[in-house]
């Protein structure tokens, strides 16, 4: 007995230990992309430091050069802790040389080129235009009439605007785009706030369902009536309240209390019980799960939320794990 | 009953020295309760994955702009028991703040300084997409990139971009779209980069991997020759046989030539018609027109080797361009290219 039960301690430490290096071991370094990324910076350093930089420079640069061949050669011998050092210390000192040359370097050529990048609106018009893509694709799942084909034109010119160096131009049309957006986001959102109303209404009926069956556990459990009536009030609260900002302030009020009288710590089970609920109405419209199948599956829910409603939390535990088991194997 | 676990030695050892000491060699059974420690640690093992299932990001990319500012996007897992999440803001100059819940429904949210409340409502993962300005400075021609994440990510930079200095080790990096991609980890990272020529990722092939390349080659050049000495004769032996079958196999190539031949023209077409289309799209494209013209979003990912959220995003964004069709088959998307491509233009 006592080397079954020393044994079974042992896999469930070497279980816990193991699954927690799980994510370290995976986040390794590919060593050779450090010698990119440190070469790609030395190629273009190289290129900017010329017979007029300061001698400082030039040794900051030589010092990055050669910690790029120590990088080379701790690879070369599957050193890859030095590499890394090396891989670092390149990075430090071409970060300064480059500083450097900002601070030394301001050719006419070069300011021109920073003041063009300055005007350039186009990462302004590309940020507009993924948050229209994003507004697109939401329009489209409320069937909305919001027509996007002007906005998109107005995409084109900017774009044109851009290529062409009107930047001023390009500005202005890109100011047209935001105030379109304004309207087209707040039309969406009308929208949106139609469905809200029939979705919080569904999420509160789901929460009573868990309050019910953590009232008559409280009642099974032999809880002081004046919890039971607290909890008794903020259900019929939640059960009247209509609009989502309703039903969001009485569950917090519920949470309130379950939290005053410890009564949380089947929050998680409840918890999953409404996520397999949401996966058993997704496989329901699916052919991946046959008739009877899905007849049992509701039945093991059924039977889950008897147990929690009694208080059995382990057995309740225990067939959720099951059940999700078995579900994840149709999902995928 | 658990006989073996009565505290004997305690007993015995009273006896002998008369005072109360406990014997090393049966501390187990006399110190510490063994069936009570193997429960609790059932119960951790039971109740971690149960933590960890909710209010955890799934993914975090982020898009650094040219002009400094960062798109993020994040897949974020929420408990959906709860009304509502709050969100940490990587910062306070938000834009754009755009947060959707399971089956795309856009999302109420309230922001104040650097906190979102989402109204879930029941959603057990939301999708969250924002511009953000308080992520990178500019010091002269050096723009620095700083940021402390909650979780592993990765980070697009712009264009013509070369990093110059970084603080912690990448996980990975790739070129999409003339765009250096750096896979990187949770905590503090700080990317200093400049403006410079455009990458060319040929002309950087780290040279020790020419000198292991040029060993592979030797090997594999020596093995071969043996090999195709040993061979040589069979092939000479079978060379009638061949000649019969290389007719149908030569006309087996024609034909899928022709096949291919077909499919390319009909993606060069979908090419001309959607010049702003992306470089790694077009691959996503040209995959699907070789499959015959659909594929699951599952076996694109596997192609591609893409996380579910980039390769949904590149989907969608394909869809925009109305170059494909997304239908379900067996709960997964089925990703179909268009026939009515001109009509829409």
């Amino acid at each position: 007995m006592k080397k079954i039960l020393s044994f079974v301690l042992l896999i469930l430490v070497s279980s816990m230990i193991l699954g927690g290096m799980t994510n370290p071991a995976q986040a390794q370094t590919d060593p050779y992309i450090l010698l990119k990324i440190a070469k790609h910076a030395q190629k273009q350093l190289e290129n900017q430091i010329n017979q007029d930089s300061s001698d400082k420079i030039k040794q900051l640069f030589k010092d990055g050069a050669q910690q790029i061949k120590a990088l080379e050669e701790s690879l070369k011998n599957n050193e890859i802790d030095l590499a890394k050092q090396h891989f670092l210390s390149a990075m430090r000192i071409f970060k300064e040389v480059s500083q450097q040359l900002s601070i030394n370097q301001s050719s006419p050529a070069e300011i021109a080129t920073l003041k063009a990048t300055a005007e350039d609106p186009s990462a302004d018009l590309l940020r507009m235009q993924n948050y229209v893509d994003n507004l697109k694709i939401i329009a489209k799942k409320y069937n909305t009439s919001v027509n996007f084909s002007d906005i998109d034109n107005l995409f084109v010119t900017a774009k044109k605007q851009i290529i062409d160096r009107q930047f001023d131009d390009a500005l202005q049309t890109i100011s047209k785009i935001k105030q379109i957006t304004v309207d087209f986001n707040n039309k969406i959102r009308e929208y949106a706030s139609q469905q809200e109303q029939s979705r919080a209404k569904e999420y509160a009926q789901k929460y009573l369902e868990q309050l019910d069956r953590l009232i008559e556990n409280a009642k099974n459990k032999g809880l002081s009536e004046d919890i039971i009536q607290k909890l008794e009030t903020a259900r019929e609260n939640l059960s009247s309240a209509t609009n989502p900002h309703e039903i969001i302030k009485q569950v917090r009020e519920i949470i309130s209390i379950k939290e005053q009288f410890e009564l949380t710590k089947n929050d998680r089970l409840e918890s999953r019980v409404m996520q397999i609920e949401k996966i058993l109405f997704t496989l329901s419209n699916s052919d991946k799960l046959s008739q009877s199948d899905l007849e049992d599956a509701k039945k093991t829910l059924q039977t889950i939320k008897h147990h929690l409603s009694q208080g059995e939390f382990e057995t309740a535990n225990e067939l959720l794990r099951s059940l999700a088991t078995l579900l994840e194997q149709f999902q995928d | 009953m658990n006989l073996e676990l009565v505290p004997a030695y305690r007993e015995e050892s009273i006896r002998e020295d008369g005072m109360l000491f406990v014997r090393t060699d049966g501390i187990l059974e006399t110190m510490v309760k063994a069936p009570l420690i193997l429960a609790g640690l059932i119960i951790v093992a039971v109740v971690i994955p149960l933590q960890t299932s909710f209010s955890s990001t799934r993914t975090l990319e982020l898009v650094i702009y040219s002009d400094g500012s960062t798109h993020i996007s994040t897949q974020i897992d929420v408990d959906p028991l709860e009304p509502d999440f709050e969100l940490d803001l990587f910062g306070k100059s938000i834009d754009n703040f755009v947060a959707v819940g399971d089956a795309g429904f856009l999302l109420s949210e309230e922001i104040v300084e650097d906190k979102a409340i989402i109204d879930t409502l029941g959603s057990s993962s939301i999708v969250i997409d924002y511009d953000i300005h308080d992520l990178i400075s500019k010091e002269g021609r050096v723009w620095t990139f700083s940021f402390d994440s909650p979780s592993d990510y990765t980070l697009l930079m712009p264009k013509n971009s070369v990093i110059v200095g970084i603080s912690g080790l990448p996980n990975n990096m790739e070129i999409v779209d003339e765009q250096t991609k750096l896979d990187l980890t949770s905590g503090l990272s700080e990317i200093n980069y400049i403006f410079g020529a455009p990458i060319n990722p040929t002309t950087h092939k780290p040279t020790i991997l020419d000198e292991s390349l040029f060993n592979y080659v030797n090997v594999v050049v020596i093995v071969g020759i043996v090999v195709a000495a040993v061979i040589g004769g069979g092939v000479l032996m079978l060379k009638r046989k061949q000649q019969k079958s290389l007719s149908s196999i030569i006309q087996t190539e024609s034909v899928s030539e022709k096949q291919i031949e077909t499919k390319s023209i009909d993606t060069e077409t979908i090419f001309s018609f959607r010049p702003e289309m992306r470089d790694d799209d077009k691959e996503i494209v040209k995959f699907i027109s070789n499959n015959g013209g659909q594929a699951l979003e599952s076996e694109l990912r596997k192609k591609f080797l893409q996380p579910r959220t980039t390769m949904w995003r590149a989907v969608k964004r394909l869809e925009r361009l109305g170059v494909i069709e997304i239908d379900k088959k067996d709960l997964q998307n089925l990703v179909k290219l268009k026939k009515d491509l001109e009509e829409e233009k």
